[in-house]
C-alpha cells in the first residue's frame, strides 16, 4: 500500500487512516499500531519541518512484514539527513534542563525494531520495521 | 479527533489523539491554566513528541509558580512513552486501574 501526502500536519489524520486500513485488511496485530503511528508521525513531521525548499509530496509505503509491518517514507529534493544518527537525549536530566527538542527521533529509535536510511539523487528514504515481540 | 476541556474540580480531561496537528490547540488551552493542574488521560489514545512538548512546557511554567501537572488514568502504551521519555521522573503519574 502506498500513498502520497502533502507537506502539512493536517495530513496526519489521513496517514492514520492509511495505517488503519492496512492493519484491518492484512489482519496485523493491533498492539503494534501505536508504535507504527508514532514512528510514522515523527519521521513525517521531521521531513515537513526541516525540508522547506520543496513542495513535493512525501511518499509513504506500508507493507506487511513477517510478524509486523515495514514502513518507508520518501522525501524528494532534500539535503542528506540521517535520522538514525540522531544524538542521544538525556532523559534523566532534571526538569529545568529538559526541552522537547530531539525527543521524536529518540522515541523512534527506541521503539522500532530496525531502521534504515538511504540517500540518492537528493532523495531520502527512511524505512523502519515494527514486529510483534 | 482531539478534545481538551475543564471538568469538575478543576480536572482537565484530554481525549483522542494528541499529535503534531493538535499540539497548538492543546497548548493554547493549557496556557490558560493556573495553579495545580490534574490532567485526566483516561481517554487519551495516542501521544507523540509534539504532545509531550506541550506537557513539558506547561509543567515547567506551572512548576515555576510552585505547582505543576499531575497525570492520572494513564494507559499502558502512553505510560511506556512517558517512561522512555523520562517523563516518569518529571511528573507525578497515576496509571489507569486494571
Amino acid at each position: 500500500m502506498k500513498q502520497k501526502f502533502k507537506r502539512n500536519f493536517e495530513e496526519l489524520q489521513n496517514i492514520v487512516t492509511m495505517t488503519e486500513v492496512l492493519f484491518r485488511e492484512e489482519g496485523l496485530p493491533p498492539g503494534l499500531r501505536n508504535v507504527v503511528d508514532l514512528a510514522t508521525e515523527e519521521l513525517f513531521v521531521n521531513m515537513v519541518t526541516y525540508n522547506t525548499e520543496t513542495d513535493a509530496d512525501i511518499l509513504i509505503q506500508m507493507t506487511p512484514h513477517t510478524h509486523g509491518v515495514e514502513v518507508s517514507l520518501t522525501d524528494y529534493d532534500v539535503e542528506r539527513f540521517d535520522p538514525t544518527g540522531a544524538g542521544p537525549i538525556d532523559v534523566d536530566a532534571p526538569l529545568d534542563e529538559r526541552t522537547p527538542g530531539g525527543l521524536g527521533l529518540y522515541l523512534v529509535l527506541k521503539m522500532v525494531d530496525s531502521i534504515h536510511y538511504e540517500y540518492r539523487n537528493r532523495q531520502s528514504t527512511i524505512t523502519f520495521i515494527v514486529d510483534r515481540k | 479527533m482531539f478534545e481538551i476541556e475543564l471538568r469538575d474540580a478543576g480536572t482537565v480531561v484530554v481525549e483522542g489523539r494528541l499529535d503534531a496537528a493538535q499540539a497548538v490547540k492543546a497548548q493554547t488551552f493549557l496556557d490558560q491554566v493556573a495553579g495545580q493542574c490534574v490532567l485526566d488521560l483516561e481517554k487519551l489514545e495516542y501521544i507523540s513528541s509534539a504532545g509531550l512538548g506541550v506537557l513539558l512546557k506547561t509543567h515547567k511554567r506551572l512548576m515555576g509558580s510552585g505547582s505543576g501537572i499531575k497525570l492520572i488514568n494513564v494507559n499502558h502504551h502512553i505510560h511506556d512513552i512517558f517512561r522512555y521519555s523520562g517523563f516518569d521522573k518529571l511528573f507525578e503519574i497515576v496509571p489507569m486501574r486494571g
